[in-house]
């Protein structure tokens, strides 16, 4: 079984100003219940651990009552950064496996997660193809360096699955060399565990600007099919 | 495998119906749960339903008035308790007492808006608090609703703000795979017809059972494909 660590946590002003970005509303609806919805389907999740920033615990609290999401939530206050949130939830984690989702990816399906938990290997990522190419750049100097060979390059996304020991393991070794990572697949990778990864896919958006709220909406209302019409 | 129809207004008329038509023709169906107030006709509907019930569905009566709101929140505790998931619900129960503007009684008004709107509101948001997760809702408005009627105001009011409140459902389920189905039913030769109309010929006019076998159609696979708005159903 599985524990799904769910970051809730950032206060996201790219969307709107002075509330926390997860409780922006998409069609309507708060943005972290898609996530807890699809994720409440799946039965191999036995643990929802939900951050909350400062002050907002009350409010998760109701929407997840609300809901009525069966699976047990464990509210877990959110740390600094992505990277400490991560840690400090993983210590509330009860299973051997762990899941991690972000509510910002409110297009993510009950499938997702379970082809994520049907692979075979314990650490795993969904991840995309790069459709365009990136270089790497001195930002100071706005030069840039050299080349990147895009095939052997992946857009990140979530979720994300590890063996619980093996995100441990690579939290305590950025740590011990003071480092922080934005993401916890290439954090694993680094500090020496295999991590895999499947294809995801483009519509499982990340939404972060007022611009990823219109699509997401266009998105989860079919807006193809009535444009079409 | 089990499959639970709950149908509210289920003593005469489109309840009636369409209980009847899924206890004959819906082979997956394992229980009915029906509400109604206690009558005469309650009674005969059941006896006459239990005759027809040769497959062993389990048949469910409760007595309720849905213009008592905590009485339907108990009922849906009760209903969740004994029953456990309720699959498709047809919100079918209406009331009215058709009066020109002038003479509208509000108290009368307010009990038009507790059964024809707060009654199927809550029967939706309390069972999915108690965990439900349905198949399908079929929220039954009426042509009344879609363009105002002379002298039938708190009727057309009550019945525009279902259309407007299942197309809210619809959107809003859909994050559950809940179908939310609304029609109108133009004419039909219900006890509540007789109310609106009480000098038409019944015979004349379309009968419950078509609007029950529209029910069932919507229910059954291809339903999808025409659920997405306000379905009008007249002769």
């Amino acid at each position: 079984m599985y524990s799904l660590l769910l970051l809730n946590g950032g206060i996201g002003a790219r969307v709107a100003a002075g509330q926390p970005k997860q409780l922006i509303k998409v069609r309507g609806i708060p943005i972290l219940v898609y996530s807890l919805v699809a994720a409440d389907a799946v039965e191999e999740i036995d643990q929802i651990i939900l951050n909350y920033p400062e002050g907002w615990r009350d409010d998760v609290e109701r929407i997840v009552a609300a809901y009525a999401i069966k699976t047990p939530v464990t509210y877990v206050e959110a740390g600094d950064t992505r990277h400490e949130s991560v840690a400090k939830m993983l210590g509330s984690a009860t299973n051997d496996d762990v899941i991690i989702h972000e509510t910002a990816r409110p297009l993510v399906s009950s499938s997702d997660f379970t082809a994520l938990i049907a692979e075979p290997a314990a650490n795993v990522s969904l991840m995309l193809e790069i459709p365009f190419t990136v270089a790497p750049v001195d930002p100071e100097s706005r030069t840039v360096t050299g080349y990147l060979e895009r095939s052997t390059l992946r857009n990140v996304q979530l979720p994300q699955k590890f063996a619980k020991a093996d995100l441990a393991a690579a939290h305590a070794f950025a740590k011990a060399e003071g480092r922080t990572f934005t993401e916890d697949a290439t954090l694993v990778a680094v500090a020496g565990h295999e991590v895999r990864f499947i294809d995801g896919q483009d519509r499982n958006i990340k939404v972060t600007t007022p611009t990823d709220v219109k699509l997401a909406t266009y998105l989860l209302t079919g807006g193809e099919e009535s444009w079409d019409e | 495998m089990s499959k639970t129809l709950m149908v509210t207004g289920a003593s005469k008329g489109i309840g009636l119906e369409t209980v009847r038509r899924f206890l004959e023709n819906d082979a997956d169906l394992t229980a009915v749960v029906l509400v109604a107030r206690e009558s005469d006709e309650y009674t005969r509907a059941l006896a006459e339903l239990a005759e027809l019930n040769t497959r062993g569905v389990t048949l469910t009566p409760y007595y309720a008035d849905l213009a008592d709101r905590d009485g339907v929140i108990a009922l849906c505790g009760e209903v969740a308790r004994e029953h456990g998931n309720v699959d498709i619900l047809v919100n079918n129960a209406g009331y009215t007492k058709p009066v020109p503007l002038q003479q509208v009684d509000f108290a009368d008004f307010e009990r038009t808006m507790a059964v024809n709107v707060y009654a199927p509101f809550t029967f939706v948001q309390e069972l999915l608090h108690q965990g439900n997760q349905f198949q399908l809702i079929v929220n039954i408005a009426s042509t009344a609703g879609i363009n105002g009627r002379s002298g039938w105001l708190t009727y057309s009011a009550s019945k525009a703000a279902v259309i407007n409140m299942s197309e809210v459902m619809r959107e809003e389920l859909a994050i559950y795979g809940t179908r939310v189905v609304c029609i109108s039913p133009g004419r039909t030769a219900t006890a509540l017809r007789r109310v609106l109309a009480p000098e038409e010929d019944p015979t004349t006019i379309m009968q419950p059972q078509d609007v029950a076998a529209v029910i069932e159609m919507l229910a059954s696979p291809v339903g999808k494909f025409v659920d997405s708005a306000n379905l009008v159903v007249r002769q």
